[in-house]
């Protein structure tokens, strides 16, 4: 899989940071549905349990501790607020977000959406915390719909802006849905399942890796 | 029916602006108190449901022997649970409704449904156990444990109603230091309205409403002082909401969630403000009554009737965001929603009152025929009272 037009490659400098002083990282697991593993075989299945397996094969000796905090079907802006509250008492070290499609679906207006987004992110950053954002899914029916067209729009433009890493889920499994004979969506046809589920936590993992080595393998020359 | 009153008044106030709130991103939204509010109409409705609590437990004449009393609040414990099991459930179907008649499974993640679809074998339990709730559906399952608890409260109050609020503020306290909530199950995750934290506002009511005793009696006596006190408050809250400031939660000192604004645990600024509030606006009712007399009226039914009236909301907030979902947030949608609204909250309260009139009317000494201004029977208002 095209993995450049999948995962916006960007730096995560306190997590590498993290990882030289010590072996354990923390990532606090937020966002809409998918993060506690809906469409699932089993609760261990859903996508931060994954990267935990991934990165902890990948990375020998490290340690990855997952809080899950999903709730499915929350707009941004609750999550901004809960995500303040939940960093504060659980100290992660990174942040992965999941988040757009209720919003899309809620008819946030995207300006509201972005100002959300965009100002939750800076606080992450002013305090040393590495996020992620995962994107919105996949489906045929809203592939052509206007808001969430603009909603993705959107997530792209902040993430680029603010030079993070984002996960463009919607064309990672549209690729994938044009590709593969396997159904990677659960018998909804929307929720993503175990493989689906595992892609994403590839593409996480295979970011921070990436990351890793990056700084590793290129002294930082400025 | 009782006449209207302040109580009711602001309850029906609390009721609507909750609709209204439920629907996130509509247009009116800026129009509700929260936007120039550190606490919200959450607050005001469980602190009101303490206030009404006092109706019940405290009969002029004499004391109800303990064991009524008891039989009373489990029985509306099992009413409220009831009527949080029967919204869960229309909510569901409603998702599903959309889902199935837009084409649009996505729709079946909304309001923390996903679980109830993708794994209903625990799911359902959780929805038993009220330890899954929907989003929005997150009042009433506070409601249930704090009616559970009544009993213990309203014979602790018998006792002494300082040792009620030294036990309900050390509570209060243990929960906030130790980030003390109830988990949620199957998803992982905690109560958004912690019961631990919120039985303060709830038991505040419950004290504030008695006139003649503990920090009710102490209330009255110190009115005007407390008022004069409560203008910072209220003046910072609406700064702090208007400003949408709020503490970094990072660089606050420990224990971090008394210096928070955080609505799961209630912080200590959100509680004050919400008794402020309370302090400040008490009484106001009587200027509100003879100016809008129309607004006291349909306020008033909606707060008598509130239990109805607030599962009928909490349906229709949700229908509401399936208006805006299928045609799109805009001035048009979001009147129409909003008119549909308050015609229906007023028609679940005038409809729920129809066998009170009915039996008003057709009783041995027929009532006068303007049904607001009927004194109250004593026990269909208590009935009233504590929805």
């Amino acid at each position: 899989m095209p993995s450049s037009s999948i995962a916006a490659p960007a730096p995560l400098p306190n997590v590498t940071a993290t990882l030289e002083t010590r072996k354990t990282i923390r990532v606090l697991a937020i966002g809409s549905s998918s993060t506690y593993g809906v469409g699932a075989s089993s609760g261990s299945k859903n996508y931060p349990a994954q990267l935990t397996d991934i990165l902890e094969r990948a990375l020998k000796g490290i340690n990855i501790e997952i809080i899950n905090r999903g709730v499915s079907g929350e707009v941004a802006k609750t999550t901004a607020e809960r995500l303040r509250v939940e960093v504060a008492l659980t100290h992660p070290d990174l942040v992965l977000w999941q988040l757009g499609t209720n919003d899309a679906l809620a008819r946030v207006p995207v300006e509201e959406f972005e100002d959300t987004v965009t100002s939750t992110i800076q606080w992450l950053k002013e305090n040393k915390i590495d996020v992620v954002l995962v994107g919105l899914q996949y489906t045929a029916r809203f592939a052509r719909d206007d808001n969430y067209a603009a909603i993705r729009d959107a997530l792209r433009r902040i993430a680029a802006q603010q030079n993070i890493l984002y996960v463009r889920r919607f064309e990672a499994m549209r690729y994938i849905s044009s590709v593969r004979n396997a159904p990677i969506v659960a018998n909804d046809d929307l929720h993503l399942n175990d493989l689906g589920y595992h892609c994403m936590a590839e593409h996480i993992a295979h970011a921070v890796i990436a990351n890793l080595f990056v700084r590793r393998f290129r002294p930082p020359t400025n | 029916m009782r006449a209207p009153n302040e109580i009711d008044f602001w309850r029906g106030f609390a009721l609507a602006t909750i609709f209204i709130n439920h629907v996130p991103g509509i247009f009116y939204e800026r129009f509700t108190h929260r936007n120039v509010s550190l606490s919200d109409s959450a607050e005001l409705f469980v602190f009101l449901a303490g206030w009404s609590l006092r109706y019940v437990v405290s009969d002029p004449g004499q004391p109800v022997p303990a064991f009524r009393l008891v039989l009373r609040l489990v029985g509306r414990a099992v009413v409220i649970y009831a009527a949080q099991i029967l919204i869960t459930v229309l909510a569901i179907a409603l998702i599903a409704a959309a889902a199935l008649y837009y084409d649009a499974p996505l729709i079946l993640e909304w309001h923390n449904a996903s679980a109830v679809f993708e794994e209903p074998v625990a799911t359902h339990i959780g929805l038993v156990l009220l330890s899954h709730q929907l989003g929005y559906f997150n009042i009433l399952p506070l409601y249930v444990v704090l009616m559970t608890a009544a009993p213990a409260i309203a014979l602790l109050d018998r006792a002494s109603p300082w040792l009620l609020l030294a036990a309900s503020l050390a509570l209060y306290l243990y929960a906030l230091l130790g980030g003390l909530n109830l988990p949620t199950w199957p998803v992982e995750g905690r109560w958004f309205l912690d019961p631990l934290a919120w039985q303060l506002v709830f038991v505040l009511g419950f004290l504030i409403a008695a006139t003649d005793r503990g920090l009710g009696a102490f209330a009255r006596q110190h009115r005007q002082a407390l008022r004069v006190l409560a203008v910072p408050f209220v003046i910072g809250g609406g700064l702090a909401a208007w400003f949408h400031y709020s503490p970094d939660p990072l660089r606050v000192p420990d224990p971090k969630l008394f210096f928070m604004f955080d609505k799961t645990f209630l912080s200590p600024a959100r509680l004050a403000h919400a008794i402020a509030l309370v302090g400040l606006f008490a009484g106001g009712y009587r200027f509100v009554a003879p100016a809008l007399p129309p607004l006291a009226r349909y306020l008033s039914m909606l707060g008598r009737n509130s239990l109805n009236v607030f599962c009928v909301g909490s349906v229709l907030s949700l229908a509401g965001q399936i208006t805006r979902f299928e045609y799109g947030g805009g001035i048009i949608t979001d009147t129409v929603v909003i008119i549909i609204g308050i015609v229906a909250l007023g028609v679940t309260g005038w409809v729920s009152e129809w066998r009170d009139r009915l039996r008003a009317r057709q009783g041995p000494q027929p009532s006068p025929s303007s049904p607001p201004s009927v004194s109250s029977p004593p026990v269909s208002s208590r009935r009233a009272q504590t929805t």
